[in-house]
């Protein structure tokens, strides 16, 4: 417990940034973090970088809902049916706002762009009393016959043959225009309503429930397969961030997965970057690597990066680095040494492949254990704090505090993986930044290790014991929460400082 | 059940074509005699185009889901065109796919293909060769080439 108040004190070397967070809570450590009570008190939901509020979280409901009350604003500003208001929103893309705008500014043509016209008398030569459906060429008395709002008769039996087709066409019978080929009148929803079958109908009313997230420019589905939710997203904002309720994390801008602190366009480069490569990097993906000792292979199936061999070897080394834990410890192996002048000479495409390798090897280890982290996030919530609760006697809702820390361990292994990309885009000449962006890096390693290495290895202990043991297990609960909350404000900050592009060691510099 | 609807369809345009016989002197369709789905067609070439002169024949494919969805048609005649094929005499004409509208019969793609070798469309080409010469501004150079092979292929033998 005291070894860990100092861990993000023991800086070495480079300490440009020593007291950098000093004014937060970071480096108050763990002691003051957890002044709450054992018994009784829920920890706060929390506000973690993935919910802030600048996004609603959508489902099917919802989104019916907000469907209909565009539909309501419409209708009853331009005092237009439902049906119209529905087809004007769709062809402006679902904003209530542009379709007011574009109606208010020339309504006959907006009316004619739609195809929404206002009689609807049957075309026929008056000579005649009976019409020739133009599709099937037979002749009908006008009760055979129905048209459009623009009067083009067809019989009954082609309208429903013409609407099905489309349907089977996918979502262009959104679009469904008149059949005669020069008329540009839409086909709206009381045709498909009464003439469509009912499987039809239901397909026509799921092309209109999609085309309203598809088409809007603030919604999109989540694109964690097989999930049905969409999210809502504040336009402008900068944190692009988003926490599905299926407790997907993604960037709602590129909708690949959440990716704070670098930008889409790093994420986008640097998977380029992964593709083009893998032929020399698939080694690194392998979950098994010699013992630096006694050289038999040994598997990672733990999420932190310190790794002990199977008995007798039992040594104890980084999984990153190799090297002893024993003069390792918590100390960042984060940092990329270019090689020495002479080594330099002999290759310098080598050079390069060796230094992506580095960040490469370092962004795949984080979001292998991220992986790991989530199943065990999973297994806690479902089995482990059930178990845990029978064997210390405490209700489920007090070890709340393990699955925050396991929450958190997933969000810190997510951007630390992207700080790997980070620093592999930063740019070389910057000498001090990027020196103060890897003792902030190692840093942030360093914390998250001892986070992890307690939420796994230390509360195993706890999972296999006879006789509880109170103090201890409390002792466990104040180190454990106060390890969360300590690294959860550390990556906050980190993360925040790295969108700044770490534009306060300007000002240090200046000093 | 469909196929029954398209056959009617079918059936009545055969019927309009046989007494629009002489209406429309450029288009002569003619529908297979043991299969109401396979038809050809003999357009002639418009005037004041590189294809006047020339008589050329079509092959209507018409699917069972006709009038609702659009024939299959292609030039089996070589012809110098942009939106052709020139190995398949492959189409590309929007009426025959996405704007495709069951009020059209086959004799009116007949007038579409018509109005299509009077007009072509060098940003959609199916014959690169014949789209670049018109894109670059080389009219003469189209021209030429579609007028020899107008020769060469949809002009009955002289002698
Ligand atoms: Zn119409
Ligand atoms: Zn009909
Ligand atoms: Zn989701
Ligand atoms: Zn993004």
């Amino acid at each position: 417990m005291e070894s860990d108040g100092d861990m993000y004190e023991d800086s070495d070397v480079e300490s440009a940034g020593d007291d950098f967070y000093g004014d937060g809570d970071a480096s108050d450590g763990v002691s003051d973090a957890d002044d709450d009570d054992f018994i009784g008190n829920d920890p706060d939901d929390s506000d973690d970088l993935c919910a802030k509020k600048n996004y609603v979280v959508l489902s099917d409901d919802d989104i019916r809902r907000l469907m209909d009350d565009d539909i309501s604003k419409v209708f009853s500003v331009l005092s237009i049916s439902k049906i119209e208001a529905s087809a004007l929103l769709r062809r402006y893309n679902w904003s209530v706002s542009k379709v007011h705008e574009e109606w208010f500014a020339d309504e006959s043509k907006v009316r004619e762009a739609i195809g929404l016209k206002i009689n609807n008398k049957i075309i026929q030569s008056p000579e005649l009393n009976s019409v020739i459906c133009v599709i099937c060429f037979e002749d009908y008395s006008s009760d055979g016959i129905l048209a459009s709002a623009c009067g083009h008769p067809f019989c009954v039996e082609c309208w429903r043959g013409y609407i099905s087709n489309s349907l089977s066409d996918g979502s262009g019978c959104l679009n469904l225009r008149c059949p005669e080929p020069s008329c540009k009148v839409a086909v709206t929803q009381d045709m498909i309503d009464l003439l469509a079958s009912d499987v039809d109908k239901k397909k026509y009313y799921g092309f209109l429930f999609r085309s309203y997230v598809e088409q809007n420019r603030k919604i999109k589905w989540c694109p964690a397969p097989g999930c049905n939710f969409a999210v809502e997203f504040d336009i402008g904002s900068d944190n692009c961030d988003v926490m599905c309720n299926c407790s997907h994390c993604f960037c709602w801008n590129c909708t690949d997965e959440a990716h704070r602190p670098v930008n889409c366009e790093t994420v986008r480069k640097w998977k380029e970057k992964n593709r083009a490569e893998s032929e020399n990097t698939n080694w690194i993906l392998a979950y098994t690597k010699p013992c630096p000792k006694c050289k038999r292979p040994i598997e990672k199936n733990e999420g932190c990066m310190r790794m002990t061999c199977r008995d007798p070897c039992k040594y104890q080394f980084c999984w990153l680095c190799l090297n002893s834990w024993s003069t390792h410890g918590y100390n960042p192996c984060n940092k990329y040494k270019p090689e020495t002048e002479d080594e330099k000479k002999k290759e310098m495409a080598r050079q390069s492949i060796v230094k992506y390798t580095h960040y490469y090897e370092r962004w795949a280890a984080n979001e292998k254990s991220r992986r790991k982290a989530v199943e065990d996030l999973r297994r806690m919530d479902e089995v482990n704090v059930k178990e845990l609760s029978k064997l210390q006697r405490i209700p489920e809702t007090q070890l709340k505090f393990i699955l925050d820390a396991w929450n958190q361990i997933v969000e810190c292994r997510r951007v630390l993986k992207w700080t790997y990309a980070y620093g592999f885009y930063f740019p070389n000449e910057e000498q001090t930044k990027r020196r103060f962006f890897e003792y902030l890096q190692g840093q942030a390693e360093t914390g998250l290790e001892r986070l992890h290495h307690c939420a796994e290895k230390e509360l195993e202990i706890y999972l296999n014991v006879e006789e509880s043991d109170s103090k201890a297990f409390y002792d466990f609960r104040r180190k454990l929460t106060g390890l969360t909350s300590v690294t959860k404000n550390y990556f906050e900050n980190l993360v925040r400082a790295l969108e700044n592009g770490l534009e306060d060691v300007d000002s240090l510099n200046a000093k | 059940m469909l196929r029954q609807a398209s056959r009617a369809r079918l059936f009545k345009e055969y019927k309009e074509v046989q007494r629009e016989k002489s209406a429309d002197p450029d288009i002569q369709l003619v529908c297979d005699d043991s299969n109401i789905f396979k038809w050809t067609a003999l357009i002639k070439g418009p005037s004041e185009t590189p294809y006047d002169g020339g008589v050329f024949q079509l092959a209507f494919s018409v699917p069972e889901q006709y009038p609702l969805q659009p024939p299959q048609v292609r030039f089996l005649t070589k012809i110098f065109h942009p939106n052709v094929h020139f190995k398949t005499g492959e189409i590309c004409l929007d009426i025959l796919k996405n704007a495709w509208s069951p009020a059209w019969t086959l004799q009116s793609v007949c007038r579409a293909i018509i109005a299509l070798m009077a007009h072509p469309e060098a940003d959609s080409p199916l014959n690169c060769d014949s789209g670049n010469l018109l894109r670059s501004g080389d009219i003469r150079g189209y021209q030429s080439m579609a007028r020899m092979y107008t020769r060469l292929a949809a002009m009955p033998k002289k002698g």
